[in-house]
C-alpha cells in the first residue's frame, strides 16, 4: 500500500517540472493568443485589454485579411518558401542521402563537410550571405556582372529576385535532415536489394522501388520539417532584407506588429499567430494526407 | 588470374556494388555539395585577410595577409563577453531542459499511469507550435516576471524551447532498457529514486548526452528570442550580436569578416568533437515518432 503511494508520488513529482513548462510556455500562451484575438489590445491599452463589442468580435481577423497591407505578401512568401522547402529541399536531401549511402571513398568526408553549414547558426549564415550578395564587394555581384555588366544595385532590393536570394541562403544547407534519411537508408536489409536485383531492378530503379518506399516514413518527417521551416522563416529575412522590397514573412510581420513597430498591435499580432498556427497545421495535415495516398506506398495500398 | 576473375564475379553479384557510371555521378554530386557547403565559409575566411575589401572584391585572393581584423575582434569588440553569455545561456538552458525532460521521459517510458498518452501527445504537439506565433505572450510573460533584458529570462525561455525532440530521443532511450533491471533493483530494496538515479540513469547516459548536445547546439545558435529579450549589448549572445555588426563595423569590412569567422568556429569545433553523437542522434531511431 505504501509502495503504491510512493510510486504515484514519484510519478507526480517527476512530471511536475515539465508539465509546468508545458503549461507556462505553451498552453497559456496559446490560450492567450486565441482569446486576445477577439480583443482590442494595442499600444494605447497595454495594461487593460478589452473584449471587442459583440458585433465586431471578428474585427481583428477582418483587419488582417482586408486592411493590413503586408498580410497577403507575407502569406504568399511564407507559403512559397514552404513549397521551396518541400519541392527543392526534400528531393535534394534524398539525392544527397542516396549518393552518400553508396559508401564510396570520401563519402564520410563529404557527409561531414555537408553538415558543417547546418551546425552554424542561421543568423551567421544570413550575415555571410549578406556579404556574398553585397553590391560592392560580393562575389555574387561579380557573377551577375559577367552577364549584366552595368548592374550596380543590390540584388536584395530587386523584387522577385530577392525572394530567390533568400532561398539560396538556406535551401542547400539541409545536412541534419540528410543524416536522418541516411540513417534509415543504412538500416535497410541488404537481402532486400539482393532480391530486387534478381527481379531485375538495377541502378536508379533500385532506389525508386526499394530505397524510397522503405524510407518513406522518414521522407515524410523530412518533408514536414522542411515545409514548416520554410513556412516559419524569420532569420534570413531579417538579416538579408529586413522585410524590404516585398520579402516579409508571416513570422516577420508578427514580430513587427507585436514588438518592433512604434504603434504596437498586440491583439492583431496574436491574431496572425493564430492564423500561422492554423495554416501550419493544415500544411502538416496535407503532407500527411499526400504521403498516405501516393502510389509508392507499400502499406497504403492494402489499407485503401 | 583465377582469383581476380572470381573477385570480379563476386563484385558483379554483390547487390551493394556500384557501377562505374553510377560512381562518376555520385562523385560529381559529392563534389558539388562540398563546394556548396564550403564556398560561403571559405569566401568569408579568405576575404577576412584582405586589407581593403573594396579594392579586392569578390573572388580575388588577398594580395597580402592582413590579420588586423582578428586582433580588433578580441580587443575592440570584446567578443569574449558574448561567447561567455552564449555559453552560459545555452548550457544552463540545456541543463534545465534535459533534467526536466529526463524525469518526465523516464516515468512516461517506464511506468503505466492514467494520462500517460496525453502527456506524450502534449510533448509531441509542441513541435507544431511555431515560436513566432507566441511572440507577444512570451515577451509579455518575461516582462511581467521582471526578467526582460536579463540572461535569466533567456535561460527560462531556452529551457522551454525545442523540448519535443529532446523528449523523443530520451524517451526512446529509456524505453529500450529491459524492465528486468527495475525488478532486480526492487528486490535489492532500491527506492524509486535510487532505481532511477543509480540504475537506469547511468545506462541511459549516452541517450541523454545525445539529446543534450543537439539541444545545446540549437540554443547556441538561437537568434529569435535572444535578439528579442536582450537589449543591453553586454548581455547579448553571439547570434544576437551579429545583428549589431552591420552598424558597429560600418566600413571596417576586415573586422566584420574576421568577427564572422571567429563566431562560426566554435560550433564547427564542437561538431568535430562530438560528430559521433550528433550523427547517431539524427540517424538513429530518434526521429521516429
Amino acid at each position: 500500500m505504501k509502495r503504491k503511494f510512493n510510486r504515484n508520488l514519484f510519478i507526480l513529482l517527476f512530471l511536475i517540472p515539465s508539465c509546468l513548462c508545458l503549461l507556462v510556455f505553451y498552453i497559456y500562451p496559446i490560450a492567450q493568443i486565441l482569446i486576445t484575438s477577439f480583443y482590442k489590445w494595442d499600444y494605447t491599452n497595454l495594461a487593460n485589454p478589452e473584449i471587442l463589442p459583440a458585433g465586431e468580435r471578428l474585427s481583428n481577423y477582418k483587419y488582417i485579411f482586408t486592411q493590413y497591407p503586408y498580410f497577403w505578401e507575407a502569406l504568399k512568401n511564407s507559403l512559397c518558401w514552404a513549397l521551396v522547402g518541400i519541392f527543392i529541399q526534400v528531393p535534394l536531401t534524398l539525392v544527397v542521402a542516396i549518393v552518400i549511402s553508396k559508401g564510396l571513398k570520401f563519402s564520410r568526408f563529404a557527409r561531414n563537410v555537408y553538415i558543417v553549414p547546418s551546425v552554424i547558426s542561421s543568423a551567421a549564415m544570413g550575415l555571410i550571405f549578406l556579404q556574398l550578395y553585397n553590391a560592392r564587394y560580393g562575389p555574387i555581384q561579380q557573377i551577375i556582372n559577367i552577364f549584366k555588366p552595368d548592374f550596380r544595385d543590390s540584388i536584395l532590393l530587386v523584387e522577385g529576385v530577392n525572394f530567390w536570394a533568400i532561398v539560396f541562403a538556406y535551401v542547400f544547407f539541409c545536412g541534419t535532415t540528410t543524416i536522418m534519411l541516411l540513417g534509415q537508408i543504412h538500416g535497410i536489409a541488404p537481402e532486400l536489394y539482393e532480391a530486387a536485383m534478381i527481379d531485375g531492378a538495377k541502378g536508379w530503379k533500385r532506389e525508386l522501388y526499394i530505397t524510397i518506399p522503405l524510407v518513406k516514413p522518414t521522407i515524410k518527417t523530412v518533408t514536414t520539417l522542411a515545409g514548416t521551416a520554410g513556412f516559419l522563416i524569420y532569420n534570413e529575412v531579417f538579416f538579408l532584407t529586413n522585410g524590404a522590397a516585398g520579402t516579409k514573412s508571416i513570422s516577420f510581420i508578427i514580430r513587427e506588429l507585436a514588438i518592433t513597430s512604434p504603434r504596437t498591435q498586440y491583439a492583431r499580432a496574436n491574431t496572425i499567430g493564430v492564423v500561422q498556427i492554423a495554416i501550419g497545421l493544415v500544411l502538416i495535415a496535407i503532407i500527411n494526407w499526400v504521403f498516405s495516398h501516393d502510389k509508392y506506398s507499400l502499406r497504403g495500398k492494402r489499407k485503401g | 588470374m583465377r582469383g581476380k576473375m572470381r573477385a570480379k564475379k563476386i563484385k558483379e553479384t554483390n547487390p551493394m556494388s556500384v557501377k562505374k557510371g553510377e560512381a562518376v555521378f555520385c562523385y560529381c554530386i559529392m563534389l558539388i555539395i562540398c563546394l556548396i557547403a564550403l564556398f560561403p565559409i571559405l569566401w568569408v575566411f579568405i576575404s577576412s585577410f584582405k586589407a581593403d575589401l573594396l579594392a579586392e572584391p569578390g573572388f580575388s585572393l588577398p594580395s597580402s595577409i592582413h590579420a588586423d581584423g582578428y586582433v580588433r575582434v578580441f580587443t575592440k569588440l570584446g567578443i569574449g563577453t558574448y561567447f561567455m553569455n552564449s555559453f552560459i545561456c545555452a548550457t544552463l538552458g540545456t541543463m534545465i531542459s534535459i533534467t526536466m525532460l529526463s524525469m518526465a521521459a523516464y516515468v512516461v517510458a517506464r511506468f503505466k499511469f492514467p494520462g500517460r498518452g496525453l502527456i506524450t501527445a502534449a510533448f509531441m504537439a509542441t513541435m507544431f507550435v511555431p515560436p513566432s506565433a507566441l511572440t507577444f505572450p512570451i515577451y509579455n510573460l518575461v516582462k511581467r516576471f521582471n526578467l526582460f533584458n536579463t540572461r535569466t529570462g533567456l535561460v527560462f525561455v531556452y529551457a522551454c524551447i525545442g523540448i519535443a525532440i529532446s523528449f523523443m530521443v530520451i524517451r526512446n532511450y529509456f524505453a529500450i532498457i529491459p524492465t528486468e533491471l527495475d525488478e532486480a533493483a526492487r528486490i535489492d530494496g532500491c527506492t524509486y529514486w535510487q532505481n532511477f538515479a543509480r540504475v537506469i540513469l547511468p545506462i541511459a547516459r549516452p541517450g541523454i548526452m545525445t539529446a543534450a548536445i543537439l539541444n545545446w547546439l540549437q540554443l547556441w545558435n538561437e537568434f529569435y528570442w535572444s535578439s528579442l529579450l536582450i537589449i543591453d549589448r553586454s548581455k547579448m549572445t553571439v547570434p544576437a550580436i551579429l545583428s549589431q555588426f552591420t552598424t558597429s563595423f560600418r566600413t571596417d569590412y576586415n573586422g566584420l569578416l574576421s568577427a564572422i569567422v571567429v563566431i562560426i568556429i566554435p560550433p564547427i569545433v564542437i561538431f568535430c568533437l562530438f560528430s559521433k553523437y550528433f550523427i547517431e542522434a539524427l540517424s538513429g531511431g530518434a526521429v521516429k515518432g
